[in-house]
């Protein structure tokens, strides 16, 4: 028990050592906390796109959603901030798990998800352009002061987001560890089997889409108020579904601290690019076919698999039990020992069965 | 005129054709029976490049056929027709016929003669789309498409698959039909009596590896050697059904 | 009132120019192109930069077009083949992903190598009289070039082997390289003919307006929106797709503002969706 909770914990401490790791400059806490956030998001993306293949590109939305709402309540309703938190966090869910609910009874696949939760983006998008009586359109709000207070006090700001960071990956292993996380890893491969096995598969997945989407409203009122200003385009697709995309992939999907090492990662790239200017946007595309081609299925995993290897040779080099010889049990053994490496099969072109389809015919 | 040699292929790391030496002699039906997972499907694939083999050789009339891309080993006179036969749901019988021709454009009107000819019912449903012919008439469709590119040898997983007995003989005289007019066809069967009673030549195919290889007749007139490797021995084949002649 | 239906069409024609595009690449490749828009921007801006360098306009165009369609033919021989290596779903990701850093890159290439650069063709007269209708002699440029590529490209469909092939690899793949079609090499010429009808998108945007190197990004997801509306694999229904959201933003634009357009025509896609999950038409070829 105390094993499994290591990774979180660890991850904690490196977290809360930060602030003093920066020396308390200020420019340090914010891409701290600006990183923090969107590891947040990007934990939230995992459960919703890496956990059950929902594809939802209106994260930035829902975010706004909670930081407008949440200034909104606060300031024009006088609402108590915890209170207007909550209001924002529940009703970020309930829209969250509304758009999952349709897409399922629609029988949307991943694509088409997509496609609508980023029309879902640009609508919202452009409402909060429209209205700009409540939202004061393109120029934005200023946030300072407004709930908690956090945007007069960055380290408390800091160690708040981390705080929900935390416990969003804690709850995350939680899950994963529960009878419920088979359940998810079954609906990840492969939904019709796991509705087969008597898995419900809309519960799931709107259950995974309100707790998700309740994170990121939270964390979008949060930094409403962490920030002190909020606009339009700082929820837009390429402010935040982007890079909570890219983070997540690179990290791993469906890895714990997956999205945590990807949204570090990131900003480590965002810093290093900036000082380039006008070069910024094309030294992302091209890190990113670059890294994708590399870590096909993220930074975590690939680590994961050179430590595991590490570990089997050790495990190699002890010597064998007496007894043990004859032929392999498993004829998946025996190709390697057998065959020259002459050629390793590759479904061409027009295989309809893929080179990773496990039933032989 | 097709001859495999120490053939290995599979998915992944799974092997699931062993070492399989065969040889289809020309103007003939040769048969490959075997279990489902016996490997039938695989070896086909391997045979016509849509998998690529690990180890082995395959040789159509003398040439080197394996490695070669599957649109090229059409081009050379080897059709498949796969057990779900991949037809284009949209498209109508007469545009699959004009697809199948896509490498013999030339032969076109008269391979569609001979097609029309042989499955008459195609005629009658020129128009038709794929979707929305019988399961019958959509093998027949899948072998008439692959005969318009005007094969020398067809290779047939499974066309008796979901086929009511009387259309399954119906199919088999067919084929028939096609051995005289010159085409030699490899099928791969689970309905051991039709092939056995059709074919000239036997293998059958036991997880992955050639368990027997001989003429067909051999296996037919006995039970011990049938029991051996085909499972209980045959009774006498029903009225009407493929096998009856 | 007619002119509100004119202008729908032409609007929607447009649109379809660039939507079509997306649904060759998906239906050939299983990839979703999410640098299109840039393909378009590419045609657009090498267009504009021959135009500058006293080009005539007839062969500025077709230069222009000519480089958006060999852009996509260099991305389906490189990063693409990273995709096509894999299967379902796989491919979609990975494509997704490529795609994507690649528009990333290909805007800020513009952004850095041709930050001023706009595409404007300007007709001789600003408005015809016909039959007495007043018309944007733009609106025809567009209708026409429009109508003309779309005459060209159903031709190339119904009438050549290669697109009777193109049509059927949509369908089943298997079974197009069962009757031995070059899956590949089909696949190579579709990504060509994709950045072709971004080119003459980019055209038509010039002809209406104005194409700026910062566009790509909207090109693209209105292109990937209208396709997915109209059956991601189904040409007609694109075509037919890109029209009717055409004709619904000519009707706003005339009565609402910006904001609630955009809102609107939003909606009336995911109406859509919601209605015809598939897409509109999502079975026909």
């Amino acid at each position: 028990m105390l094993r499994a909770a290591a990774p979180v914990a660890i991850t904690a401490l490196l977290l809360v050592a930060v602030p003093a790791l920066v020396g308390g400059s200020s420019y340090g806490l914010r891409i701290a906390s600006l990183t923090v956030i969107v590891a947040t998001y990007a934990v939230a993306f995992n459960l919703l796109f890496g956990h059950t293949r929902q594809l939802f590109l209106c994260i930035g939305a829902l975010a706004g959603g909670g930081a407008y709402g949440f200034v909104l309540l606060v300031r024009d309703l006088r609402l108590a901030p915890p209170l207007a938190l909550a209001v924002v966090a529940v009703g970020v869910a309930a829209f969250g798990a509304f758009l999952s609910y349709v897409s399922i009874r629609r029988g949307f696949g991943v694509l088409f998800v997509g496609v609508v939760t980023l029309a879902v983006s640009i609508m919202f998008h452009n409402l909060l352009l429209g209205l700009r009586q409540y939202t004061n359109g393109e120029t934005g709000l200023a946030t300072r002061g407004v709930g908690f207070g956090l945007g007069n006090a960055p380290q408390e700001g800091y160690l708040v987001l981390v705080g929900v960071l935390v416990a969003a990956l804690a709850g995350h292993q939680a899950l994963l560890r529960s009878r419920h996380g088979l359940a998810f890893q079954a609906l990840g491969e492969d939904e019709l089997s796991a509705a087969l096995s008597g898995i419900d598969v809309t519960r799931y997945k709107v259950g995974a889409a309100a707790v998700a989407s309740g994170l990121i409203g939270l964390v979008g009122a949060l930094y409403a108020d962490v920030n002190g200003f909020i606009s339009p385009s700082v929820f837009a697709l390429g402010h935040v579904d982007i890079p909570v995309f890219v983070a997540l992939l690179l990290g791993g999907m469906r890895t714990l601290l997956g999205p945590v090492v990807g949204a570090v990662l990131f900003s480590a790239v965002d810093e290093v690019v900036r000082p380039f200017g006008q070069l910024t946007v094309l030294t992302y595309g091209t890190l990113m076919v670059v890294l994708f081609l590399l870590f096909r299925e993220g930074v975590v995993p690939a680590v994961q698999r050179v430590l595991l290897r590490a570990w089997a040779r050790r495990l190699r080099a002890r010597p064998t039990p007496p007894g043990v010889e004859g032929e392999p049990v498993a004829y998946v053994a025996a190709p390697r020992t057998v065959l020259p490496p002459e050629g390793r099969n590759t479904a061409s072109e027009g295989g309809k069965a893929s080179a990773r389809d496990p039933s032989p015919r | 005129m097709l001859v495999v040699q120490g053939l290995w292929a599979g998915y992944d790391d799974v092997p699931l054709v062993h070492d399989v030496h065969l040889a289809v002699p020309g103007r003939g039906a040769t048969a490959v029976l075997g279990a489902n997972g016996a490997g039938k499907t695989t070896l086909f694939r391997a045979i016509v490049g849509l998998l690529r083999p690990w180890r082995g050789t395959v040789r159509f009339d003398g040439e080197l056929l394996s490695g070669h891309p599957p649109h090229e080993v059409v081009r050379r006179g080897v059709v498949y027709v796969p057990a779900e036969r991949e037809l284009f749901p949209q498209l109508t019988v007469a545009q699959h016929l004009e697809l199948g021709a896509y490498c013999a454009p030339g032969l076109f009107r008269s391979g569609l003669e001979r097609v029309y000819t042989l499955f008459p019912r195609l005629a009658e449903r020129k128009n038709q789309r794929a979707s929305t012919l019988s399961g019958g008439e959509q093998q027949m469709l899948a072998i008439a498409r692959a005969l318009m590119a005007a094969p020398r040898l067809l290779l047939l997983d499974e066309p008796s698959t979901g086929l009511a007995p009387r259309l399954v003989a119906e199919l088999y005289r067919q084929l028939g039909t096609l051995l005289r007019e010159g085409v030699t066809i490899l099928l791969a069967e689970q309905h051991v009596q039709a092939a056995l009673h059709f074919c000239q030549q036997v293998y059958v195919l036991k997880d992955g590896r050639i368990a027997y290889g001989g003429p067909a007749g051999a296996l037919r007139g006995d039970p011990e050697l049938y029991r051996t490797y085909l499972g209980q021995a045959p009774g006498p084949p029903a009225p009407g059904g493929p096998g009856h002649p | 009132m007619t002119s509100i239906v004119l202008d729908g069409l032409v609007q929607g024609l447009q649109l379809a120019l660039l939507s079509v595009g997306v649904v060759f690449v998906y239906g050939l490749g299983g990839v979703l192109n999410l640098a299109h828009g840039q393909l378009a921007v590419a045609g657009g801006l090498a267009v504009a930069i021959l135009r500058s360098a006293r080009w005539h306009p007839l062969l500025a165009s077709t230069a222009g077009v000519v480089v958006a369609g060999s852009l996509a033919l260099l991305l389906d021989r490189t990063l693409l083949r990273a995709a096509y290596a894999r299967r379902g779903e796989e491919r979609l990701l990975l494509g997704l992903i490529l795609t994507l850093g690649v528009s990333f890159a290909l805007d800020g290439f513009y952004a850095l190598g041709a930050p001023n650069v706009a595409l404007t063709l300007r007709m001789p007269s600003p408005s015809l009289e016909i039959l007495g209708v007043r018309v944007r002699t733009a609106s025809l440029a567009v209708g026409g070039l429009s109508l003309l590529t779309f005459a060209v490209l159903l031709a190339f469909l119904r009438g050549t082997r290669v697109g009777q092939a193109i049509r059927c690899i949509i369908q089943n793949e298997v079974g197009a390289v069962l009757c031995g079609v070059d899956v590949e090499r089909v696949r190579t010429l579709t990504l060509f003919v994709s950045g072709v009808l971004a080119g003459v998108a980019a055209l038509a945007q010039g002809f209406s307006s104005f194409l700026g190197p910062e566009m790509g990004t909207e090109f693209t997801i209105l292109a990937v929106i209208v396709a997915v509306v109209g059956g991601v694999r189904s040409l007609t229904g694109t075509f037919l797709a890109s029209l009717l959201l055409g004709l619904v933003n000519s009707a706003l634009s005339y009565t609402v503002g910006t904001y609630l357009t955009w809102i609107v025509l939003l909606t009336v896609a995911v109406l859509t969706l919601l209605v015809r999950p598939e897409g509109l038409l999502a079975y026909w070829p």
